[in-house]
């Protein structure tokens, strides 16, 4: 179920996971930097975000707009993200090209231009991309759970940062960010499709052998702090639906208790037998969409309960209804048969996350980034899944999702009202 | 680089279904879509959103069990299951293809559509309707079809109204079901590991013993070239969402290929490689997201030929300016030889990132065979592709992009 990776370390403390596979004759090419948002001061906030759309935008070698025709012109496609915890680039390409896709990162690893008007003019593009979020109900509450959540720890600020950070950050502190950030040791490469092991480590070692590391070892950031009772907020969203978030601090990626918390998760929320949606969708109709998230981090990560209320629902009655079924599995435990379905969705999504190369390489990258202990880790998924028991899960609510470390957002309709009508002809 | 070399096999069974066995030898999960002769063509004025309404029924249980035995019985098997207005699709381990195949079956052929339940659906459709109207984007696009497609039933949402939701009862669902969801001219693909013969096989054991009487389909009126239109929604948002455009073409339209590279050299090439893209975004700094396309939307019936920006609405002046120089632009003169080479290149060579998931596998050949392209058709498109040239190019913008019957719809910020 977990592919054969082969492993290669560079000197200058680059990393690189290389794993073959030929079902097709494509690779997908991914580099990951162990920086995010996580990484960000004030001031300095949607830094990672900002610099991951200036990789694109010129480098020592590749004038602006050249890797996307470079890419294009080879059939392939390329993408990038940044999260809390990393920064990831990716290129999908056909087998007999895809060597172009480390040429580039390696030529962008420490010479990107970083040019002052290109700096300029992308700044925009990222305030617009800020501005499509705002329009966003569910964006909104989720930044604004997530600001309760995290009151200490750099979690506590969006992704893509405070609108006033963007708008007033200069490029040489970018400059600077980008210099104290990338580096081949802060990097690992992850490559997975129909490659030649040996000639594939040769290149890597060409293209990546000479970069000096950047030294240093990534700050520590502050510890989020045990929270000392529930945390509320209500906003206002355009719209006639009334919408509700829960999350609550819970653990690292990795941990025993992050197994659990997946298990949780599915007997919880995923699917129609799923107990939430039976008690809450089903029979007493509350709302009409109940989703559950456990998403671990490097640092503590957060356990989700989202909602859209059905018309005329008070949300403490929704409140009332999750506090009662979650009551309901730390006293009395959940089923055999429950544990058993979980297990098998669980695998399922496992094997779907394995179906193309690309699929493999993000789910390789992303454990390696954000896992103590690394992408090894993955060969345990199933076992750490089957040991996962009643007791467990009865443990894990009572240690994480105490309605007293709830932090609790509502949106409620209203945002016309307060900024105007709604769509009518003008 | 390999060509594209698919294993597929067909069998049409005696009850006019037609099974497609689509072989992907080393996948470790399946995918499996039927696809029956219905949409929202097939409703009349009071029927609107029925097709949409029993494809989100599909699931709350049949006559051998509830929704949430069905749901149980599909999570025993680590499977998921979506229905559609034409039908339902089914994912999950390669090994439990079989079970969950009888799951598609049953769900299709034996709604019980049950009164508690579709009261709760519709209630729920009455909420994305809700959601929808708050949403500028939504707004724009929805009103954009109106505008575009005129009497054509796509210029109406596929879940219809409030007003048409809270007419439809389970008898008009049973009563739609019967006339419509049968297996004649229907598909049912299954992509995955099987051997060819043996997935056809399975295939067959499942739905060969179905029954019933097609109807025939009335033709859907051609939504003729509007008269221009400038038409904007003003709702209190950051940002503004803009579509520009016209009816687009059908799929099976002889032009259908260069089109797709004119799509690409105008509105729709990877990152910011096209001229809207590149303009408006890379150049301007106006938008986070622009395309521009004509074939993407072409099917059965026309599509549409829709530019579309989000953007601050302090720049959609401007954004409408560049669209329609853009289209100017690629109507007048020959594209670029590099250009040209640029988009078949690119055509070309991600062709095959297309088909990597089983469910994009069945996807394409059921398409195929509707469309009655045949599956030679998925393995020539390369080749007709880096047929076209730019004087193929300049041809079809002339012919199929019209600037004085554009129409022009927004929502957002004023």
């Amino acid at each position: 179920m977990v592919p054969d990776v082969h492993e290669l370390a560079l000197s200058n403390g680059l990393r690189a996971l290389l794993v073959r596979r030929s079902s097709l004759p494509v690779v997908a090419s991914s580099i990951w930097y162990r920086v995010g948002s996580r990484d960000e001061r004030t001031g300095e906030t949607g830094l990672s975000h900002f610099l991951e759309h200036m990789m694109f935008k010129g480098t020592d070698r590749y004038a602006k707009g050249e890797i996307d025709l470079l890419t294009s012109r080879m059939g392939g496609s390329n993408n990038a993200f940044t999260d809390n915890d990393l920064t990831g680039y990716y290129f999908s390409l056909a087998s007999d090209r895809w060597e172009t896709a480390l040429e580039i990162e390696a030529s962008r690893m420490r010479n990107c231009l970083l040019d002052a008007a290109e700096f300029a003019a992308e700044k925009n593009v990222v305030l617009e991309e800020m501005a499509m979020g705002e329009d966003d109900p569910w964006t909104s509450i989720y930044r604004r759970t997530e600001s309760l959540v995290y009151q200490v720890h750099p979690y506590h600020h969006p992704i893509i940062g405070w609108r006033q950070d963007i708008e007033r950050v200069p490029v040489e502190t970018m400059r600077g960010y980008y210099r104290r950030n990338y580096g081949p040791d802060r990097a690992t490469l992850v490559i997975v499709g129909d490659i030649d092991l040996d000639r594939t480590e040769g290149r890597i070692h060409e293209l990546f052998g000479g970069e000096q590391p950047i030294g240093g070892v990534r700050e520590a950031v502050l510890g989020e702090p045990e929270p000392e009772g529930d945390r509320r907020a209500t906003i206002r969203t355009p719209g006639t639906t009334t919408r509700l978030a829960i999350a609550a601090q819970t653990c690292r990626m990795g941990e025993d208790d992050d197994f659990t918390l997946d298990v949780l998760s599915c007997v919880l929320a995923n699917g129609k037998a799923s107990r939430l949606f039976r008690d809450m969708v089903l029979e007493q109709q509350l709302v009409s969409e109940v989703g559950t998230v456990n998403e671990p981090r490097l640092d503590p990560g957060a356990f989700w309960f989202t909602f859209e209320l059905s018309p005329g629902v008070e949300p403490t009655r929704v409140e009332d209804a999750l506090r009662a079924q979650l009551r309901q599995v730390e006293e009395h435990g959940v089923s055999d048969e429950e544990l058993r379905r979980a297990r098998t969705q669980l695998t399922s999504a496992f094997l779907f996350e394995e179906e193309t190369a690309l699929d493999s390489a993000l789910r390789i990258g992303r454990w390696d980034a954000q896992c103590r202990g690394g992408y090894r880790r993955l060969a345990e998924v199933e076992t750490r899944y089957a040991a996962v028991d009643s007791a467990r899960l009865q443990s894990a609510v009572a240690r994480y999702l105490s309605p007293m470390t709830w932090n609790v957002v509502t949106s409620l309709p209203g945002g016309d009202a307060e900024r105007g009508n709604g769509a009518g002809d003008a | 680089m390999r060509e594209l070399d698919l294993q597929i096999a067909e069998r049409l069974l005696d009850n006019g279904l037609t099974v497609i066995a689509v072989r992907n030898p080393t996948a470790q999960t399946f995918a499996a879509s039927a696809v029956l002769d219905v949409d929202m063509r097939d409703e009349q004025e009071a029927e609107r959103g029925l097709a949409y309404l029993i494809g989100e029924c599909f699931d709350e249980g049949t006559r051998r069990r509830s929704g949430v035995e069905l749901a149980q019985a599909l999570d025993d098997i680590g499977c998921s299951l979506a229905g559609h207005c034409s039908g339902a699709a089914v994912t999950g381990p390669a090994k439990d293809a079989e079970p969950a195949l009888a799951l598609l079956r049953e769900v299709l052929f034996e709604p019980s559509f049950p009164a508690r339940e579709v009261a709760r659906v519709k209630d729920e459709i009455r909420q994305e309707i809700e959601v929808d109207l708050a949403d500028p984007r939504a707004v724009a696009q929805q009103r954009f079809r109106r505008e575009v497609y005129g009497p054509h039933p796509y210029a109406h949402p596929e879940y219809g109204s409030a007003e048409h939701i809270a007419r439809h009862d389970p008898e008009a669902l049973h009563g739609f079901h019967r006339r419509w969801y049968v297996p004649r001219r229907g598909y049912v693909a299954l992509a995955g590991p099987l051997e060819l013969d043996r997935g056809l096989d399975v295939l067959a054991a499942e739905f060969a013993g179905l029954e019933g009487t097609a109807t025939d389909h009335r033709p859907a009126p051609e939504p003729g070239l509007p008269e221009p239109s400038n038409v904007h929604l003003a709702m209190e948002r950051e940002q503004v969402h803009v579509f520009v455009g016209h009816p687009g073409i059908r799929r099976t339209d002889p032009d259908y290929h260069a089109l797709v590279v004119m799509d690409h050299i105008l509105g729709s090439g990877p990152g910011f490689t096209a001229r809207i893209p590149r303009r408006l975004r890379d150049e301007q700094g106006l938008c986070y997201t622009v395309h521009a396309s004509i074939s993407h939307t072409a099917g059965e019936e026309p599509g549409t030929f829709a530019a579309y920006i989000g953007t601050s609405p302090a720049h959609r002046d401007r954004a409408i300016a560049g669209f329609l120089e853009e289209i100017e632009r690629i109507r007048q003169d020959l594209p670029d030889e590099t250009e040209l080479v640029d988009v078949r290149d690119y055509l070309t060579g991600s062709y095959v990132f297309s088909f990597e998931r089983n469910a994009q596998l069945a996807r394409h050949v059921i398409r195929a065979k509707r469309l009655g392209l045949g599956f030679d058709h998925l393995e020539e498109y390369p080749e007709r592709i880096r047929a076209v040239t730019r004087e193929d190019v300049l041809r079809v913008a002339r012919a199929h992009l019209h600037p004085d019957h554009m129409v022009r719809v927004s929502a957002g910020g004023s």
